[in-house]
């Protein structure tokens, strides 16, 4: 409804591509340093493996590494490999992609998860994709696996590992 | 404290590197669409007036920016105008250099109390001050398209 102190011009679609409009791409690139610790769990998830940052002052083991304890406020200790298996802690399962453009007729959905990685302490762990499993079965505390990519395919990427599937 | 480790040669130095697809459209709004209209077909210049406060805008808005009042005496400016401001560009916006500098340059057009930027032509380089007489140099009428390139550029009278 309109506000008559503060009236806006409602376009239809029709009239938005008949009226003159600006349009552009502009290129947004970035360069993100990922630091000493995502730095290495990069390289690590290249090699197959995925690192672990352990800290000596709440014994924690922490997925993904990171440098400096948010608990203890120190420093972390050590690197330390963990398992590329873990539990589902959460998950979605949506027919929406990232850009919030919708996944045709024939696309699975996605099942977005968080997955307590095995090796790591209770409840630590990361964001990646489920798959090779029917959307209706996936549970809170399924056990999953990675599946990785070739190692040829590998770049040092989050994607390394396709998705996890359970096992 | 101290962190135990630390990238000591630049070399190992990583950064995760992307790009953020972006494409937009957008509509010049109820002025804009008029102004460059006008532009296109009939390659005239409107403004409003607000005569409350006595400010005619150039290129024109809906509103008073002073007394938020709407708008809607339309009036024909000439394609003159005096140069208030202007600057020499020789990078573009990702910052490479320009293979000729770019002179852009704040114009007041005659009846108008507001400026309007645009592109001052390369050759006015040495005629550039504050103060100076320009005039709008228009792209031939089947080539005009709608939008602010409609103008090539303002040149300077001698």
């Amino acid at each position: 409804m309109l506000n008559e102190k503060l009236p806006g011009t409602p376009m239809s679609s029709e009239e938005f591509e008949k009226a003159i409009t600006i349009e552009d791409h502009p290129a947004l690139e970035y360069a993100w340093d990922d630091g000493v610790a995502i730095g290495r769990y990069l390289k690590e998830l290249k090699n197959g493996r995925i690192v672990a940052r352990t800290c000596s002052g709440c014994d924690r083991i922490m997925i993904p590494p990171r440098m400096f304890c948010e608990l203890c406020w120190r420093p972390t200790d050590e690197w330390h490999f963990v398992k590329d298996t873990g539990v589902v802690n959460t998950f979605a399962v949506t027919r929406v992609n990232w850009d919030a453009s919708r996944r045709g007729p024939n696309e699975p959905p996605l099942m977005p998860a968080v997955i307590e990685i095995d090796g790591a302490s209770k409840g630590m762990g990361i964001l990646h994709l489920l798959g090779d499993v029917d959307p209706k079965k996936v549970k809170i505390g399924m056990k999953v696996k990675a599946v990785w990519k070739p190692e040829k395919e590998r770049t040092g990427a989050i994607t390394d590992i396709k998705y996890f599937k359970p096992y | 404290m101290a962190f135990t480790e630390r990238l000591t040669r630049n070399v190992d130095m990583t950064a995760w590197h992307g790009k953020i697809p972006v494409h937009y459209r957008y509509t010049l709004g109820l002025a804009g669409e008029k102004f460059f209209t006008a532009l296109k077909k009939d390659g005239k210049f409107l403004a409003t007036r607000c005569d409350r406060c006595g400010i005619t805008y150039a290129p024109p808005s809906v509103y008073c920016e002073r007394c938020f009042d709407a708008l809607d005496t339309w009036i024909e400016l000439p394609p003159t105008g005096t140069l208030m401001s202007f600057t020499v560009v020789t990078e573009d916006s990702s910052g490479h250099a320009l293979k000729e500098p770019q002179i852009i340059g704040a114009v007041q057009l005659d009846g108008a109390d507001t400026v309007l930027i645009h592109r001052i032509c390369p050759h006015c380089v040495d005629c550039l001050c504050p103060g100076a007489r320009v005039k709008a140099v228009l792209l031939e009428k089947k080539k005009r398209a709608g939008g602010i390139n409609d103008i090539v550029h303002f040149e300077i009278l001698e």
